[in-house]
């Protein structure tokens, strides 16, 4: 080794040094403290340890289990929407045949909502969603699609939807410039053969753009499970004293970790939720990873 | 590398060591120094403090800068700072919610010790008050300068129109018990009126009739007779249309001070309503917080045509604590702040003007309390009322556990009060919740 390299060591450690204090420190206390009955309270390393139990009580936790489900309910809507609006709309503005106008304004305005803090948009449907008060069923009962206003937020179903509903709202923009990036890339040379061809719009979606999207639709459905999965901030400010809405029908896996840890002081038990949701999380995305590579393998 | 990293870790140590020294020292000293250059450093929920901090410059000359974290996050933003001592406050406030778990952590600086001596104190306040701020030793860790009784705040002109009468002395008859309480609910109703906003609004009587803390010392869970009977009246709330179906803090509640609010009459009988017909509340279980912070703001237009009356039982909710840091580098400034906050008489006389909070401190409240009285209450005497309610409290009720289990508490009441559990269901969840979130709590399902 030349006395160049270890300058170069000298220049990436600032990123190691933080990394290892932010980052590898509280992964490795954190599975620590899944082992210990931490309280939040002097050292952790003064708790006692526990072993497993934590982990045995995580298995058999039926509010763990009821959070999975509502997770995976409030991500597998909000995936399905955002994909398919995300890809309606990027198909349209890619069209060489439409040939859209105001790609940019349109691209600005699907992304606008993606730019607002999460705590206002949770308070912007707070007030629309209000069943006494809201614009939505002021709205719908004025143009008499509703007879009777609806608790959006107060029954198990509708609560979810919401939920789903405002989580696409958030983030079809974000996805709809991935997908309308990963369609521009395809070469245009595959859509002028098959128009050469005589293939219609279906016949060039199924067979050429969706199948060369293939790789930008897996990272966007993996990026959007882990972040779905970790599904936090909406439910917290949604069922506003975090408690999760109607019948715990809004407690997502995190928002039950959070609560566990900064409500009720369980941060063993807390941590080893962490470590629990760390491992669906991995899981699923290989199944994902791999389910949608089977062809090629 | 290594040198560099040994040196500064060396330097980490050789300060936590002189840190460690210094509080040492200060503590042993009779007379606490005042850094007049230095700022004190005050972390709190509300913004409540941010007038009295601006009195304390001008008085002291020591420049102040007050931090405030939203109540949600308070516990879990502040609790870290505390423990690690990083960038932490000289003096912070706890809610009723965390001064039972904080108190007896070595948090707040023990006030009964010299040079504070703050146990000598105790007959200036009034009594509940003082003995929250005590640890399980019975040493005084955080002092407060209100007291926080409930009572019912009702609309004057509703009571004139519905019993021709709207004296607090013959509203709080027509609600001495539960059962005239559902007799004076019928009464309104039948006048067009709402007795109280949501079914939720009753929970504070339920506590006040029976009161036994939720985890007694032998940490088992306790769910009274009458807590499961406050079921029923809540249910009974819903189904006889006594309220306004207006949840407490949401936009509905809020509107429904200043004037009517749509009415839905329960979700499934909608179809027989039409949905502009509006319903007008009668009154409001609040504490003296609630008086001045929240009804009055927002009920400008009916200013003066309100009165102040109790309930079936008595009760408080809510109350601010304020304490030292034990490991403030400051705490000359800091025990003179919490010094003015809590037994300050001129500080305590501006306050009172200023806000007509009901004090803890006996001295300022025996002068104030025969000549007290407030424009927004048709000039009843608030003082008065309040003080007599804050002497019936008993703080050996409140646990640590309160906010938590009375959160679930309330979800499972208000699941059976929608139908959606049966009351065995709704206890049997309300224990497997409880058990869930506090392991350590015995519940009777521990038991079978």
């Amino acid at each position: 080794m030349n006395s160049r390299n270890k300058y170069g060591y000298l220049f990436i450690s600032p990123f190691f040094i933080v990394f290892s204090i932010f980052g590898i420190y509280p992964i490795f206390l954190s599975l620590y403290m899944s082992f210990t009955d931490y309280k939040g309270i002097g050292s952790p390393f003064k708790a006692n340890w526990v072993g497993l139990q934590q982990y045995l009580r995580l298995a058999s936790d039926k509010y763990f289990l009821q959070a999975f489900v509502n997770t995976w309910k409030i991500w597998g809507v909000n995936i399905i929407l955002q994909l398919s609006l995300a890809l309606i709309l990027a198909i349209l503005f890619s069209d060489i045949r439409l040939k859209l106008k105001g790609l940019s304004l349109f691209r600005a305005i699907f992304y606008l909502p993606n730019l607002m803090t999460v705590s206002s948009v949770a308070l912007l449907f707070l007030y629309i969603l209000d069943w006494q008060h809201g614009a939505l069923n002021g709205l719908l009962l004025k143009y008499g699609f509703i007879s009777k206003p609806v608790n959006w937020l107060g029954e198990p179903i509708t609560a979810q939807l919401s939920v789903s509903l405002i989580q696409t709202w958030l983030w079809f923009g974000h996805t709809f410039i991935i997908i309308f990036a990963g369609i521009q890339g395809i070469s245009k040379d595959y859509f002028e053969a098959a128009m050469i061809d005589g293939a219609n719009r279906w016949q060039t979606f199924f067979k050429v753009t969706l199948p060369l999207l293939k790789p930008i639709m897996i990272y966007v459905v993996i990026t959007s499970l882990i972040g779905g999965l970790q599904l936090f901030e909406i439910p917290f400010l949604i069922s506003q004293n975090g408690l999760g809405g109607p019948e715990g029908s809004l407690v997502t896996m995190v928002l039950y970790l959070y609560n566990q840890a900064f409500k009720y002081h369980n941060f063993g038990y807390a941590s080893a939720v962490a470590y629990g949701l760390f491992l669906i999380i991995l899981i699923f995305s290989m199944i994902v990873f791999k389910g949608m590579f089977k062809e090629e393998v | 590398m290594k040198k560099l990293l040994s040196a500064v870790l060396s330097m980490i140590l050789i300060t936590t060591l002189f840190v460690g020294c210094g509080s040492k020292t200060n503590k042993n000293a009779k007379e606490l120094e005042i850094n007049k250059d230095k700022v004190l450093r005050v972390w709190s929920f509300t913004d409540e403090l941010k007038k009295p901090l601006e009195y304390f410059e001008k008085k002291y000359g020591i420049k102040t800068e007050l931090t405030i974290i939203p109540t949600e996050n308070y516990a879990s933003k502040i609790q870290p700072v505390l423990e690690s001592g990083v960038g932490a406050p000289d003096v912070f406030t706890a809610e009723i919610a965390w001064v039972k778990q904080w108190i007896d952590l070595p948090y707040w600086e023990n006030l009964s010790e010299d040079p504070y001596n703050a146990d000598e104190w105790e007959k200036d306040y009034v009594p509940y008050v003082f003995n929250l701020g005590k640890d399980s030793n019975g040493n005084v860790k955080a002092l407060s300068w209100q007291a926080t009784p409930g009572g019912f705040i009702y609309k004057r002109w509703i009571a004139r129109k519905v019993w021709g009468n709207d004296d607090p002395a013959f509203v709080g008859e027509k609600l001495s018990s539960m059962e005239n309480f559902f007799k004076a609910a019928e009464e309104l109703k039948k006048a067009g009126y709402k007795i109280v906003p949501d079914e939720g609004a009753i929970r504070w009587f339920a506590k006040g009739s029976d009161p036994k803390p939720w985890v007694n010392e032998k940490n088992e869970l306790q769910l009274t007779q009458a807590q499961i009977d406050f079921m029923d009246y809540q249910k009974k709330l819903r189904e006889n249309e006594y309220t306004a179906m207006a949840p407490e803090w949401s936009p509905a509640w809020f509107a429904s001070m200043q004037g009517p609010v749509p009415f839905n009459a329960g979700w499934d009988k909608l179809d027989k309503v039409k949905s502009d017909k509006k319903v007008e509340v009668f009154g409001y279980v609040m504490p003296t917080w609630g008086l001045h912070y929240v009804i009055k703001p927002n009920a400008k237009d009916t200013a003066g045509d309100w009165g102040l009356t109790s309930g079936p039982s008595p009760y408080f909710w809510g109350g601010t604590w304020i304490g030292v840091y034990s490991g403030s580098d400051n705490k000359g400034a800091a025990w003179e702040f919490v010094k003015m906050m809590t037994h300050d008489e001129e500080f305590l006389n501006w306050w009172y003007q200023e806000t007509g909070d009901l004090l803890s401190y006996k001295p300022v409240t025996d002068k104030v309390k025969d000549t007290a009285s407030d424009k927004f209450l048709k000039g009843q005497n608030h003082y008065q009322f309040f003080l007599k309610e804050a002497e019936k409290i008993n703080p050996n009720i409140v646990t640590k556990y309160d906010q938590g289990i009375d959160n679930i508490w309330g979800n499972v009441v208000s699941e059976y009060v929608n139908g959606k559990k049966t009351k065995e269901q709704a206890i049997n969840e309300f224990y497997k919740q409880v058990k869930n979130a506090y392991p350590e709590i015995i519940t009777p399902l521990d038991k079978q």
